[in-house]
This record gives structure tokens, sequence and C-alpha cells, in this order.
């Protein structure tokens, strides 16, 4: 198979799932209309607010999409999006504020949160991408110890007492169309990172096969530990941008975001196995989550249904995969 | 050869572990286990701190605190744990009250008194040393609703948020919602969803419901923070506070700041403290064997703009 019919290959799936987002929408858009007597689609405010409240689950699944596609996984990415969260909120508070965790760190700029959340992020993700590339750990065990961790410092932090009375310069970065924009951004650099940097080369080349990537010559643990990092910096972002928009840090926060984070990246034709993925998928996958969501919400559908069949979405999601994959490996 | 060491070594490790943490706390007559539906409840935790200062008070009881994490399963564990180490009594923040009469069946074979603390037990009857100190749910929700409806004329639309599907909290404040809105026929229920207790996840509801275009004219949430989510949502679309009433539970300082400020129109106070001091109370009474009514309720309390300063330091 050459390389410009792959490509040619994988544009097409790419449309192929734009296709189910749009078939998704056009059946809520059929039943809005037989429910409510109302559009689904051609209401603005609800097209930003469909991608608004699935854009932190958004960063975290533009992390684990460069996770899956070296072949690893990435379970601790709610967990870190609340420990980063508390540590952010803490660092925002105002003065005055009775509640203060840091009665002498209020007032602060907005950016040192914003920051501190980001550190906390990476610094989770540095451990994680340690383990995985400098002990024979397997990914899924690492992550799943952090995702652990993670919770329970965010939890010891303040012994679970949720933090608010947050700077207003901070609680902006929640605010309106901003979160959106934040994940658009970071999927632009992230595209454009996994396709045309040496960056995306050496992840793409660990993830098809890492005994090959090594062989040419790629520090593949020093990659690994990188790619982790980025997710983890990805994730606290998302615990930054959540603590804004609630104007408060909660242990609870971003609970089970990591399996909703990778639903979307494996929606979006990542590939499990490894070595395949693009972060534009990802984005559709994500916006399918988001259309579902508003949708079930638009035509009033019965909370308990809702859970069973964005469940099976999903699986259908992955099986679609693994057949795509049977049907290379024989091309 | 050298595996049966590496065992035997882990094995000390964990007795002598098992005997350094267990020491300090045979010190003490009375040792009362505790576990929580979840530590990193907003509410949850002001029950949890509490009992913790009341515990302090009390000499020679010692409280020992465990975390369900919500997990029904954890949380036997942690009563059978507990059975084991030898407790003179036990308190449970249920994790899901469907559970309680396994619960209740392992204190009573054991022998080891049993106090329910904040959410309502499913067993038809207590047996005796067994006893539920909490409010009615039902109550919480009616007096929410029925401050709303009065506020609102008793006519107009209602969107209820749900808290998380299963417990029992959400399953009756949400019926003693429905209940109330039942009993005016002007008033009627256009939305209805779920927001797992979380602000977040309210901000998101009502961001989906503003652009939905149905009017409504009250929020009735399950608990303060969704209803705070609510309000946001509020905020950012730009309508003025008190435009939408909003209702929630549990008078957390939060709800109350927006109590204060107008935009949110009314919550129930839920006396985490009565609930947590009774709660030990009621633990030391049995353990030392007095008798102590099977229900102790600790009633719900409305708090709206009118008097919400009376609650800020409760």
């Amino acid at each position: 198979m050459s390389v410009q019919t792959r490509g040619r290959r994988r544009r097409w799936h790419e449309a192929r799932i734009l296709l189910v987002l749009i078939a998704i929408a056009l059946v809520f858009e059929a039943i809005g209309w037989s429910v409510r007597g109302d559009s689904f689609l051609f209401n603005s405010q609800r097209l930003l607010v469909m991608v608004l409240q699935v854009s932190i689950v958004g960063l975290l699944a533009i992390g684990v999409t460069q996770v899956i596609i070296t072949g690893g996984i990435d379970l601790s990415s709610g967990s870190i999006v609340a420990l980063s969260a508390m540590i952010a909120a803490s660092l925002a508070q105002t003065s005055g504020n009775a509640r203060a965790v840091f009665p002498a760190l209020t007032d602060l700029p907005f950016i040192v949160p914003v920051l501190a959340g980001i550190a906390t992020g990476a610094a989770a993700g540095a451990i994680n991408g340690a383990l995985i590339a400098f002990t024979a750990i397997p990914p899924f065990i690492a992550t799943l110890g952090m995702m652990v961790t993670a919770r329970g410092l965010a939890r010891y932090y303040t012994r679970g007492q949720p933090i608010s009375l947050l700077s207003d310069t901070y609680t902006r970065i929640g605010e309106g169309a901003l979160p959106v924009l934040i994940f658009v951004a970071a999927a632009i650099i992230f595209y454009i990172a996994l396709r045309y940097t040496r960056y995306g080369k050496f992840t793409y080349a660990i993830g098809a096969n890492p005994q090959a990537a090594r062989v040419s010559g790629i520090d593949v643990g020093r990659h690994l530990v990188l790619v982790y990092i980025i997710a983890g910096c990805l994730s606290g972002l998302g615990g930054v941008v959540t603590s804004a928009r609630a104007a408060s840090g909660q242990a609870g926060m971003g609970m089970s975001y990591e399996l909703d984070a990778i639903a979307a990246a494996v929606i979006g034709g990542t590939s499990l196995a490894g070595g395949i993925g693009r972060i534009s998928g990802t984005v559709i996958g994500t916006i399918i989550l988001g259309v579902m969501t508003s949708g079930f919400t638009f035509i009033g559908f019965d909370a308990y249904i809702q859970d069973i069949v964005k469940g099976v979405v999903i699986v259908l999601a992955v099986v679609a995969d693994q057949y795509r994959q049977r049907k290379r490996r024989t091309a | 050869m050298r595996r049966s060491h590496l065992v035997l070594l882990l094995l000390a490790t964990c007795v002598a572990a098992a005997v350094a943490c267990s020491a300090p706390r045979s010190r003490a007559t009375t040792t009362i286990g505790v576990s929580m539906a979840y530590f990193d409840d907003n509410w949850l935790s002001i029950l949890r701190d509490a009992m913790v200062e009341h515990g302090r008070t009390l000499p020679d009881v010692q409280l020992q605190f465990d975390d369900a994490q919500g997990d029904v399963g954890k949380q036997l564990s942690q009563i059978q744990n507990f059975i084991a180490q030898g407790v003179s009594a036990i308190v449970v923040n249920t994790v899901d009250s469907a559970a309680t009469p396994k619960m209740t069946r392992l204190a009573r074979d054991a022998g080891v008194p049993l106090v329910y603390v904040n959410r309502t037990p499913s067993d038809a009857t207590l047996p005796d040393k067994v006893v539920f100190v909490g409010s009615d749910e039902i109550q919480g929700g009616t007096l929410e609703m029925e401050e709303l409806a009065r506020q609102m004329n008793y006519q107009g639309n209602v969107a209820i948020m749900v808290g998380e599907l299963a417990t029992h909290g959400a399953r009756f404040r949400t019926k003693a919602t429905e209940d109330v809105i039942a009993k005016y026929p002007r008033m009627k229920i256009v939305e209805k969803q779920v927001g797992n207790w979380q602000r977040e996840r309210g901000l998101d509801l009502m961001n989906n419901w503003l652009t939905a275009g149905r009017s409504i004219n009250a929020v009735a949430s399950n608990n303060d923070e969704m209803a705070i989510g609510a309000i946001m949502a509020m905020q950012q679309a730009g309508l003025p506070p008190g435009k939408i009433l909003v209702g929630g539970v549990d008078a957390t300082p939060d709800a109350l700041a927006e109590v204060a400020k107008g935009a949110m129109a009314v919550t129930v106070f839920q006396n985490a403290r009565g609930q947590g001091v009774g709660a030990v109370d009621a633990a030391v009474k049995l353990a030392k064997g007095e008798h102590v009514d099977s229900f102790v309720w600790v009633p719900f309390e409305l708090v709206t703009k009118s008097n919400y300063q009376s609650f800020l330091k409760r």
C-alpha cells in the first residue's frame, strides 16, 4: 500500500465520522420537530452550548489521543482535573475570605493559579510517563494508580472541603465561549504538532512499532515521558477551566471524564492498538458526545435511558474500529 | 524457597503495621466506626466536621472515619471491618438506602449498635439498637417547592434538576417537588433532567434549557450546587437575577451568598451539625446500653432572603 492511498483512506474515514455526527444531529433535528416543534440545530446559542459542555472532556481527549497513538492509555486525566482544579482554585481566592485555603496568598494575578494548575497536571503526567517508560509497568496500571492517587490527593488537599469565592479575573476563563476557544486552540496546536513536526512522527512511529522506532534512533523513553507530560498539562488546563467555569474547586470534579475522553478519541477513529489516530477525528468524536447530551436534554429523553444509548453508541464505534483494522490487515 | 521468605516478610510487615495502627485506638474506651458515603461532598463534609468536633468534646470516645466513595460494596466491607475490629458502635451514612437491610442484619448479628445518619434506611422497621438520625427528605422537597410555588403565585412552568439517580435524596426530593406541583392546576413541569448534584452539570443543563426556548418560570433543584449552576448559566446568558426563580436544598455557604444577592429564591437548611451531633450522641448512648428511639428527626428549615442571615453562622 503506498503512502498516498493510505492517506486517502484516512481522509475517507474522517469524512465517515463527520457523516455519523451529521446523522446523529439530523435524528435529533427530526425528533425535535415532532416533540418540540422547534429546530435542534438552527440555534446558534445551542450550537455553542453543545461544544461548551464538552470542551473540558475535549481537552483531555486531545491528550489521551496522543497517548493512545503511542500504544498507551491514560486513565488518570479525570482525577488530574480534580487535583489541578483544587490547587488552582486555592490560589485564585479573593482576599477577606473567611474560607481561604491560604489566607496569605489571596488576590494573586490570575496567571498564578492557571500556571499552578497546568504544572500540577504536568507533574502528574511526568510521573505517569516515567513509570511507563522506565519500569515495566503497563500504562493501564500506571495511570490507574495515578487515577486513584490524584483523586485521593484532591480530597486530602482540603479534607474534602470545596473551595469557592474565586477572583473575577480567574472565573472569566470559564465564561462565555472561552472554554470552547481554549479547546479549539489546543486542537489546532496538536493537530499541527502530530501532522507536521518531528514530535508527531516519533509519536506515530513508537505506536506503530516501538522496536523499530528504537532501532531507528528515537529515544523512546524520553519521548513517552514527553507525551504523558503533554497529556497531563492538558488535563491540568482542563482542571483550571472547570474550576473557573464553576467558580469553585471541588474534589469530585472530572469524575469519569477520562472515560468520556477515551470514548471521544475512539469514536473519532483512534485505534487502541496504537499508531493510528488524528486530532481532527477526536474533535468530531468529542462533538458527537456533546450533541448527544444536548439532544437528549432537548427532546426531554428519560434520564434513565440516556446512559444506555450513549454506551451503545460508544461500543458501536469501537466495533467499527475493529472491523476497519481487520480489513486493513487483510488488504 | 526465596519466594516463601518474601511472603513471610510481607505478612510480618502487614501484621506489624496493623499492630502499630491499632495500638493507639485501644486506649479509648468507646470506639465508634463511621462510614461516610463521600468525603468530598460539600454538605457531607459539614456533617463529618460536626461529628469530629463533637467527638473531641467527649472524653474516652474515639471516632474512626472511612470513605465509601459512593460504593455500596466498599461500604459493606467497611462495616464488616468495623465489626471485626470490635468497635463499640457504628455510624453509617449510606451510599444507597436500598442496601441498609443487609447492614442492619450484619450489625444485629454481631450485636453492635448501628446508627444511620442523614440518609434514611429502607428497612420497614428498625430492630433494637439500630436507629436513624436525620431529616425527612420529603419534607425538604416539599418546603422548597411550596415556597417556590408561593413566589410564583401558584402558576407557571417548572424545570426540575434531579440529583444522582438511585439516591434516596434525589428520589424523594423529586417526588415531593412533583407532588406539590400536581396540587396546583396552573403549574406544570416542563423539564426534568439529571445533574448528578454537580454545579457544572447544573450549568450545562440550564444552558441547554435556555436555548430550547421554552418558557421556564422556576427551577427546582434537588440541591444547592446544581441550583448555583443554573444561576451561573442565567448570569452568563444576561438574564437579571431572580428572572427565573431558583430553589435548592442544603443552605451551603455558597447558596446563602446567592440568596443574599437575590439570585436564589429559596433553599432549605438541612441541619448538618444537628444530624452529626445527634448521630454521635445516639451511638455513644447505644454503646452504653441506653435506649434510643428508632427515629431521631432533625427538621428541615426554610431559608429565604428574609431570614438567611440567621443561617450564616450555622
